[in-house]
């Protein structure tokens, strides 16, 4: 094979390995529901190990651990989506995700399997009612799987997304008050 | 940078190499300020790097740095090879300062990717004007500048130099005795003796170097020289001297006119102008400007302006006196070689070592190990040998990171020459203890609270020229900027002779917001708690805002920057006679050394130096008072004590003190008794931030990695006590 062919294979490899990620998500179970992640997000999937819990934090930040030298925060979906705790066992799993180059570790009771979405099958999330809207802020999108469902997590908002709800209090207010 | 290829990899390279060429330059130049002029190395030095600069500015078509750099190529080729005297050396050093800042500016924006766009047409206006002051002042001194940026004129009529006043002529006859062999080379010989001191030099016969038939010409006719000096008749003699192949020097001093004239005997055509230095350009240039001062001349003002007469281009030959003034004999020390390493890889190297020491305490304290009945000789042995390269590692690695005060000292050298100039102050500024080595990450945070306080110290400290003469001190106002390494702190000290703070002044504005409590008499507050007041947000004395400070921002900031990385400031303060403001700051933040200790289930780390002691303690020691605030009495002091526990809301913490060890916590004279479970030991801990995706938490300032991988907090005193 000649160098020039070598290097276009590497190079369409390359392209494909981004390909083959596209449209595949991550799946795990959190309470009833099934959550899914894109999985060009997923770090890797990591046993459940000791936890040093930091004082005044939001109480779905369960602390830190120590993931190969580097400090990353973890935190509990179950309680990120206001569910009730659960108890961690050793089968407990935490998928290390890595948003905008910030590594954050989410600890979730199972881990499904990774499953390939076409994007005509993903519907945007029901947008009944305002009271319920709060609900779905991190989830962008309902992903169908033969008959199964699948809600599609953002990643950022997921993490980052304690101002909405005070926003969404704000413009509630402003429109309280017209 | 409009072109289209690449010029990222060159542009780093260019960034890089004129940053450093920069820095050494202000090093060089800031070295010797204070000294009469520059010496004959830097002189060349501050050459080449301008030379370097124009070169690669040039290559990447950054104009505007291009023309600066070489206006003072200009300046330094002037001064290197026309040694003037009478070199304002302040000037010069302004000068050169501010070319250097104004490069140092472009490159700024060309990293930020934005294009060099500065004007330089006003710098280079005033070095044009200081390079012809530097002329005029060399001309009254009889030195000539080779100038380099010549027009070339066309070539009009041939005419000697004009002489300037200092100057004296001489008509040289040197009689051979008749039996000297090759008389040329011994002609030769004389010229260039003469060399040494001559402004002009002409001789005849024209070629005695190549034409062997010169020789016969000499012994025959002898060997004429017309020279240009400053020197006497004495000293020409000497020079050329009457030895076993001379046998008579006639030196005949003459007019300027008759020297104009050349030989009066022989051929006119055999006579050679020699130019010692100058290139064809600039004697055409001579030339030119020569017969431009003969016509023009009597309309100009000459006297006045003598400066700028042309024609007065004699050649300033290195006088042996001279060159001892210039060349200080400096001992350069052997030149350790440096290569540069991006920052990025050495953190990544540090973060690596982490990892490795932390996998070797796995591996060594395996629990697999720990089975009864093992043989683990060989095991130990090696262990042994790995713990210890491991530790070379780590020492290495740190060592790394630790950089010399050197250059932050610098930049202060720098604003103390800024500011006292500007303020027509004259400060001496000494440097003591610049080789202290600080962790990188430390410098970075020290340099502006240190720049704040020289600051201060040459603008309030230092009192006037006139002010100071009144008092009766030396005229000259001294800084002094020390550090040195104690008990595992650098104390950085910026020290001033100046008038001291004023202490009922500062009482004074105190009251005027209202700091002080109602009451309490004035003299009930030490000087040293009087001095902290300046610490406060919005404070300043001075009622003058200068260009410099006065602002009533700075000492605070100064201060949170200082305890942001934990360190102190100290004041102290003689009236009339200055102040000190020294800093106290740990030496590196990466590595310090901690006491771990354990509350509820979590560990916790806190720095060795905040504890002043353990104590186990009584409950009747305790004090409650019905708000839920607890104090305790030892020895006859009383402190307020904090939970840990209680205080983070963990949980399965020791309710009784009595079961618990209390730590007395010290942070600028305050003091707080922090009650733990239980004490671990003390360890050397590497430092990590706490993942920005957790808000920062009170009294917590990282977190760090114990030996079997768990992860424990770092307290932080300061904001415990808060």
């Amino acid at each position: 094979m000649s160098e020039m062919s070598e290097l276009k294979r590497q190079e369409e490899a390359a392209s494909n390995e981004h390909d083959t990620q596209k449209g595949k998500y991550m799946t795990f179970k959190s309470g009833n529901e099934y959550f899914g992640l894109e999985i060009q997000y997923v770090n890797e999937i990591i046993q459940f190990q000791t936890i040093t819990a930091i004082p005044e934090t939001e109480d779905y930040i369960k602390g830190l651990i120590n993931l190969r030298g580097k400090v990353i925060p973890v935190v509990d979906v179950r309680l990120r989506f206001k569910q009730e705790p659960f108890e961690y066992n050793d089968r407990t799993c935490i998928i290390v995700i890595n948003v905008k180059s910030m590594m954050v570790g989410l600890i979730v009771e199972k881990i499904a399997e990774v499953v390939e979405i076409k994007e005509e099958n993903i519907l945007p999330p029901p947008n009944i009612g305002r009271a319920d809207k709060s609900h779905h802020k991190y989830v962008y999108g309902i992903g169908k799987v033969g008959n199964a469902v699948k809600l599609l997590l953002d990643p950022d908002k997921l993490l980052n997304d304690d101002d909405l709800s005070v926003m969404e209090q704000a413009n509630d207010m402003i429109l309280e008050e017209e | 940078m409009a072109e289209e290829f690449s010029t990222e990899g060159m542009l780093d390279m260019y960034l890089f190499e004129n940053e450093q060429l920069l820095e050494q330059l202000q090093e060089m130049v800031l070295e010797q300020k204070d000294a009469e002029c520059f010496d004959e190395d830097s002189i060349n030095e501050i050459f080449r790097t301008m030379h370097t600069i124009k070169g690669s500015s040039g290559i990447m078509m950054f104009d505007n740095i291009t023309a600066i750099s070489h206006k003072l190529e200009d300046v330094f080729y002037y001064l290197r090879e026309s040694h003037p005297e009478n070199v304002p050396h302040v000037d010069l050093v302004a000068h050169v300062l501010r070319v250097e800042d104004f490069i140092s500016n472009e490159m700024e924006k060309i990293r930020g990717g934005d294009s060099p766009d500065g004007d330089p047409g006003e710098i280079i206006a005033d070095l044009d004007r200081f390079l012809e002051q530097l002329k005029s002042g060399g001309e009254e001194k009889g030195a000539e500048p080779p100038p380099e940026n010549v027009y070339v004129a066309p070539k009009q009529f041939y005419i000697a130099p004009v002489a300037t006043s200092a100057s004296r002529f001489y008509k040289i006859y040197i009689h051979f005795f008749p039996e000297t062999e090759m008389a040329n080379v011994h002609a030769y010989k004389a010229v260039y003796a003469l060399k040494e001191v001559a402004e002009d030099l002409l001789y005849s016969p024209e070629d005695i170097i190549s034409d062997a038939e010169s020789a016969a010409a000499i012994l025959k006719d002898g060997f004429r020289i017309l020279l240009q000096a400053q020197c006497s008749e004495e000293e020409v003699r000497k020079i050329i001297g009457v030895g076993y192949d001379i046998e008579k020097v006639d030196v005949f001093e003459c007019r300027a006119e008759e020297f104009l004239q050349g030989f009066d005997f022989g051929e006119n055509d055999d006579l050679l102008q020699i130019d010692l230095d100058s290139s064809v350009e600039d004697i055409e240039a001579r030339i030119e400007d020569a017969s431009a001062e003969e016509s023009v001349q009597p309309a100009k003002s000459k006297p006045a302006k003598p400066a700028i007469a042309p024609g007065d281009f004699v050649i300033k030959s290195r006088e042996p006196g001279k060159q001892k003034k210039l060349a200080k004999d400096k001992p350069k020390g052997e030149k350790a070689s440096f290569i540069g390493v991006n920052v990025s890889k050495m953190d990544q190297l540090m973060e690596l070592i982490g990892e490795l020491v932390i996998s070797e305490s796995v591996v060594l304290q395996n629990p697999d190990l720990k089975v009864p009945g093992l043989n683990l000789d060989n095991f130990n042995k090696a262990a042994a040998q790995l713990s210890k390269i491991s530790t070379d590692l780590q020492n290495v690695i740190m060592s790394m990171r630790m950089v010399p005060l050197t250059n932050t000292f610098q930049k202060m050298n720098r604003i103390v020459f800024d500011v006292s100039r500007k303020l027509g102050k004259d400060i001496e500024f000494v440097m003591v203890g610049e080789q202290t080595e600080v962790d990188k990450n430390i410098i970075e945070h020290i340099s502006d609270p240190l720049m704040h306080l020289v600051r201060n110290a040459v603008d309030h400290g230092i009192e006037t020229n006139e002010e100071r003469i009144e008092s009766g001190k030396p005229d000259k106002g001294k800084v002094t900027l020390s550090a040195r390494t104690e008990a595992g702190k650098v104390w950085i000290s910026v020290e001033d002779n100046g008038q001291g703070l004023d202490r009922n002044k500062i009482l004074e504005k105190a009251r005027k917001q209202g700091l002080l409590e109602e009451g309490k008499p004035d003299s009930s507050y030490s000087d040293k708690e009087v001095y902290q007041f300046i610490t406060y947000p919005g404070f300043s004395t001075n009622e003058q805002i200068t260009e410099y400070s006065g602002r009533g921002v700075g000492m605070d900031v100064v201060v949170q920057n200082i305890q942001a990385i934990g360190g102190t400031l100290d004041i102290e303060s003689t009236p009339g006679f200055g102040s000190i403001m020294s800093l106290k700051i740990p030496l590196t933040l990466a590595i310090i050394d901690g006491i771990v200790m354990e509350t509820g289930n979590s560990s916790f780390v806190m720095e060795t130096g905040m504890i002043k002691e353990f104590v186990r303690v009584k409950e009747d020691m305790m004090i409650h008072e019905p708000d839920g605030e607890e104090y305790i009495m030892i020895r006859g002091e009383c402190y307020p004590v904090l939970r840990l526990g209680r205080w983070y809301g963990l949980t399965q913490y020791q309710e009784s003190v009595e079961d618990g060890v209390m730590l007395i916590l010290e942070v600028e004279d305050k003091r707080v008794c922090l009650l733990v479970d239980k004490l671990i030991g003390e360890q050397e801990i590497v430092v990590k931030p706490i993942p920005s995706y957790i808000k920062k938490v009170k009294g917590l300032s990282g977190c760090t990695q114990l030996g079997d991988g768990s992860i424990a907090l770092i307290l932080d005193a300061g904001g415990l006590i808060e």
